[in-house]
């Protein structure tokens, strides 16, 4: 308190300075300006401080290890009613539980990865024009917040690798988070979820990806659904898919509807190899998509921004 | 990319309907984004003879008659300077659209009006910007009466009734081959299982006279054609071509007949062309002939390019030069110096392949997104630069003469071979294709096959992306339909579970179960809120290229992103609410991993906020805190803040308690500094705690369930003490080790020291 006054009369002293500025030289002026407003800059900022420091200085302490305060109810939590789970987290609970059924392990992708696993463990060519397509965030260090859960592939591979010796398939689906440096819109958001599945076999063929992935859409939107391809391009597989199904009908799909849902294809040899992997042995298959999509399709919402927004108007709804 | 329905069909004959055709290219060889239908734009438009023109005085006007083919002469008022009789050109009839509209809002259709006062105007005549097949509005389109006589519908003449299909580039980018309109057209065939007919461009000029090509380094520029045409005569440009409707479909626009040859040639072949002035490109390398060095640039030499705008390069990009000095961006742009002009005498034809490697950092670099940069940054192949120039100074002939030929090709390309087996491709595809349908499929479209079970394949010379197994593969697969290759669920063995995700889910449902609310919110944040929060920005990873200041910063804990909703929230309003969040976190003082990327972890996030001023949040956080972990079986003890993480820095010290288990730091509750609470503008109630999810998993999955669940005995018991609960609770428990001790209240009377704490004792 007394340092607090103490610095407000400084303030004013140094205020009543300024008048003093007409008895000095012109050429001298402006350093003198300069520096009386460093000096008011500083007085100021302590004057904020001390502030802060009161604000602080009032505050009661409580007996921390007690669970209430003296002659108040014991707290409650909130009522049921009031909870709600973000459909994005619930829904990804779903897709991942149907992979598990399906025989896959589980592992989360990272959030800041690095050019290595995003980019150069996947067959990208040292800049290659490919890589401009992922419209990747850096940090300083050149550290990247992943644009694909693709950037896990290399680790699943060399962490998985002892099944194949064991005579086992690498199966197992890479949920995470992922970003892109692009304009957010009602359909685009620089954040949302994708899911990675990578399987690693001896003999397993096209046909097996797409049955799994078959499987996968129409246990996830339980439904019988029809499924299409087209050509893609992703360095890290070859061939390269990209993997529609029709609209379901329940969901105001009419014929011929179909959507893009995935990027799919046989994991490039590159690929198996740096992990370590003999291509000439094994095969393998992967694909990834986008978890947003299969949930603003499967509860019809229009406005991907909603799940990030923190409104509980939106979330209270799940 | 776009591509003309009818000119893609002058090269592949097409046995199925349009919308077969689109659906088979989508399925097979690229995605179609969109098709315009340009089946009507045309509607109404005819061939018309000017029959008589007459100047009206002191206007701009001309009063025409036009004779559209039937038996009577139309009036129409016509503005343009070329205007005369006898000549054909393309009138919009009453009724019809203009076809520069037809996509527009409201579509621009053209009547019947009087003109001055006096003159009744039926129709327009158009000029090729109105037709939307140029830029040209000084003057009316005219139409060559070789190819049309009054009457005729302008469609029909110049194929208008057409589809363009607009192609998604991206998926073609390892596919240079495909950017002109003869390699896409080969992949049709190839899908409709036709042999593709090799379209026979003009034979490859030979060399002579040569102008000096100098190539510093083939890594840069594989080959450098040039071709120096000399002018004999004028290359008239009349009338409306068919060439100039391709440029329009294509999205290009005719400019002049040397840059319209140059460009049509890009579009049918793939292969940029650029053309020079031949004698500026000699003056500015001050040598009495041409002399062109293709090399690197100086970082900080200047060009000034096409568009008059000065570039400073920099040591990727690649320059032509003339003796040295820059006159031409390599495969984005040219110069202004050597820039063809309605002057120009002669000219070079530039045919070459660029490093697509340095293309794209000179894209980047500049800006430059030409048609030209486009294909080459695809890495276009060198093969065919001799056959397009050659084809370009072909169609220049009425007006140029070929005078000198150069081809430096220092660095042939070598032949791609692959030999693979038919088992090999049906056992990756999961297919039983024979050998006969896979060896037609491939040579359909250039490959030369050999061999019965083991294919021994030669990609042809445009396919320089084909080096793999898996190319060929990818080949059979795609030509075929990967949509014939039956989906069949392989087998294999059981999951194991996640234990990160299993808790993730537990909490995410006993959280709900509690009244709160899950939410998600940005990995990144601004410098602002960590600061309002009072954690260090330094501490924050820092995004270079991030979309907007509030998106800079990879946050280093949860809770300051909740505190940011909650003031959302109570905005609202919503009275009282608790808001969760799960996510993984960085911090820079974490350091780096085994795998040398950062640290990372998983962290709950916890704020709940009450619209009232009074009472002691700190006790409903805790709550939350000792409920939730209850349900794990752990624990916790609540100790003073010492500040063991940046997450405690926005706690206040009094009012708030490190979480520990035995030795173990898992996290911190309490309520937030004052500071922190005006700089989110969140009232007095508020408190929240941030939990290590690693830590928890570890604990949740040692410990041990009690084995009885019958209680034997109960009492309820009071201590009147001035020492602090968690004292008191210890020393109850020493005493009764075998009972549950569990809290009942609290009571102070007033103005005494001595609390009153009673617990609730049950012995199982």
């Amino acid at each position: 308190m007394e340092e607090l006054e103490k610095l407000k009369r400084e303030l004013k002293d140094l205020n009543a300075e300024y008048a003093k500025i007409k008895d000095v030289p012109a050429e001298k002026r402006g350093e003198f300006g300069r520096e009386l407003n460093a000096k008011k800059t500083e007085i100021l900022n302590r004057i904020k401080e001390a502030e802060d420091a009161m604000l602080d200085a009032e505050v009661k302490p409580l007996d921390i290890t007690a669970p209430c305060s003296p002659n108040e109810p014991l707290p409650e939590v909130y009522s049921v009613f009031e909870g709600s789970e973000h459909p994005l987290m619930t829904e990804l609970d779903r897709v991942i539980e149907i992979y598990q059924l399906m025989g896959f392990d589980v592992v989360e992708s990272r959030q800041l990865d690095d050019e290595f696993h995003m980019f150069d463990s996947l067959n990208f060519a040292k800049e290659h024009p490919a890589r401009d397509g992922y419209d990747t965030f850096r940090t300083e260090e050149g550290l990247i917040p992943p644009a694909h859960t693709s950037t896990m592939q290399h680790r699943v591979l060399k962490a998985y690798k002892h099944n194949l010796e064991e005579g086992k398939e690498i199966a197992v689906v890479v949920p995470g988070r992922v970003y892109r440096n692009e304009d957010v819109d009602a359909t685009h958001e620089h954040t949302f979820y994708q899911c990675e599945g990578v399987y690693v076999s001896k003999n397993c063929t096209l046909g097996n990806m797409l049955g799994i992935l078959r499987e996968f859409f129409e246990k996830y939107y339980e439904q019988k659904l029809n499924i299409r391809t087209q050509p893609g391009y992703f360095p890290f597989t070859e061939p390269s898919l990209e993997f529609m199904i029709e609209k379901p009908k329940a969901l105001g799909g009419k014929k011929g509807d179909f959507l893009e849902m995935l990027g799919c294809g046989m994991i490039h040899p590159n690929v198996l190899k740096m992990a370590g992997i003999d291509p000439t042995e094994y095969h393998g298959f992967a694909w990834g998509g986008g978890i947003d999509r299969l949930v603003m399709l499967r509860y019809g919402l229009k406005d991907v921004r909603n799940f990030e927004s923190g409104n509980l108007n939106f979330l209270k709804e799940f | 990319m776009l591509i003309s329905l009818n000119w893609l069909k002058k090269y592949v004959k097409i046995p199925v309907s349009d919308e077969e055709l689109i659906r088979l290219i989508g399925a097979r060889l690229v995605e179609v984004e969109g098709v315009i239908d340009e089946s009507h734009k045309y509607d109404g438009i005819k061939i018309v003879r000017v029959e008589t023109a007459e100047k009206i005085e002191n206007t701009h006007l001309t009063l025409c008659m036009v004779n559209d083919g039937s038996a009577e002469l139309t009036q129409v008022l016509c503005g343009a300077p070329n205007v005369r009789e006898g000549m054909l050109a393309a009138w919009i009839a009453p009724g019809a659209t203009v076809p520069a509209s037809v996509h527009e809002d409201a579509p621009f259709i053209i009547g019947t009006r009087k003109m001055l006062g006096k003159y009744d105007s039926h129709g327009m005549l158009a000029a090729p910007d109105e037709l939307d097949l140029g830029d040209m509005h000084d003057g009316i389109a005219e139409i060559d009466p070789e190819m049309a006589k009054p009457g005729d519908s302008l469609a029909d003449v110049f194929e208008l009734n057409d589809k363009i299909l607009e192609i998604e580039n991206k998926s073609l980018t390892h596919r240079p081959d495909t950017f002109g309109l003869i390699g896409f057209a080969r992949e049709v065939a190839g899908i409709l299982g036709q042999k593709f007919d090799e379209v026979e461009l003009t034979t490859e000029l030979e060399e002579k006279n040569q102008i000096e090509i100098e190539i510093t380094n083939p890594e840069i520029c594989s080959r450098y054609t040039a071709v120096v045409l000399e002018r004999h005569g004028e290359i008239k440009k009349k009338y409306l071509t068919w060439q100039d409707t391709i440029l329009a479909k294509s999205g290009m626009r005719p400019v002049d007949p040397i840059v319209d040859a140059t460009n049509y040639l890009m579009l049918l072949t793939g292969q940029p062309l650029h053309a020079f002035d031949y004698d500026k490109f000699v003056a500015v390398g001050n040598a009495k002939e041409a002399k062109i060095i293709v090399r690197l640039a100086k970082d900080g030499e200047k060009l000034t390019l096409l568009d008059n705008k000065e570039i400073v390069l920099n040591d990727n990009d690649i320059v032509i030069t003339s003796n040295n000095v820059p006159v031409a961006l390599a495969g984005a742009m040219g110069g202004a110096s050597t820039m063809i002009d309605e002057n120009t005498r002669n000219i070079i034809i530039e045919s070459a392949a660029f490093s697509l490697y340095n293309l794209r950092k000179t894209q980047m670099a500049h800006g430059i997104f030409s048609e030209a940069i486009t294909r080459f940054t695809k890495g276009q192949p060198a093969y065919q630069t001799l056959a397009v120039a050659s084809e370009c100074a072909k169609m220049l002939e009425g007006g140029f003469k070929v005078a000198m030929v150069s081809d430096a090709y220092p660095k042939p390309e070598k032949e791609n071979r692959v030999k693979i087996s038919t088992a090999e491709i049906n056992g990756l595809l999961g297919t039983e294709y024979s050998n006969e349908l896979i060896k037609s499929t491939l040579s359909n479209v250039g490959f030369t096959v050999s061999g019965d079970e083991n294919l021994d394949i030669v990609a042809p010379s445009w396919r320089t992306d084909i080096h793999i197994k898996e190319d060929i593969i990818e080949e059979v697969g795609r030509l075929l339909g990967y949509d014939n290759i039956a989906p069949v669920l392989p087998l294999h063995g059981t999951a194991t579970p996640n234990k990160m995700l299993s808790l993730k889910k537990k909490i995410r449902s006993i959280l709900n179960e509690y009244g709160c609310n899950e939410v998600l919110t940005y990995s990144f944040v601004s410098e602002r809120l960590l600061e309002n929060a009072c954690l260090d920005t330094k501490n924050s990873y820092k995004i270079v290229n991030s979309i907007s200041p509030d998106l800079q910063l990879v946050r280093q804990s949860i809770v300051p992103s909740l505190l940011d909703k909650a003031h959302l929230n109570q905005k609202i309003p919503y009275d009282s609410f608790a808001l969760f969040e799960m996510n993984k976190i960085y911090r820079k003082d974490w350091g780096m991993n085994e795998e040398s990327v950062p640290t990372e972890k998983m962290s709950l996030g916890f704020v709940l906020a009450e619209r009232k001023t009074v009472g002691d949040a700190y006790y409903k956080a805790k709550n939350f805190v000792e409920k939730l972990l209850k349900r794990f079986n752990i624990e916790p003890e609540f100790r003073p803040l010492k500040q063991m993480g940046a997450e405690c820095l926005p706690f206040e010290n009094k009012r708030a308690a490190e979480i520990w288990v035995g030795e173990e730091y898992i996290g911190v509750v309490g309520e937030f500094k004052n500071v922190v609470k005006r700089n989110f503008k969140l009232n007095d109630y508020l408190a929240g705690f941030e939990l290590n999810l690693d830590k928890i998993l570890n604990l949740e999955s040692s410990v041990v369930i009690p084995s009885s669940f019958e209680i034997k005995d109960k009492q309820d018991l009071t201590i009147t003490t001035k020492k602090s609960y968690r004292e008191v609770y210890n020393q109850v428990k020493e005493k009764y080790s075998d009972a549950e001790v569990t809290p009942v209240g609290i009571y102070q009377p007033e103005g005494v020291e001595d609390k009153n704490i009673t617990f609730h004792l049950e012995f199982r």
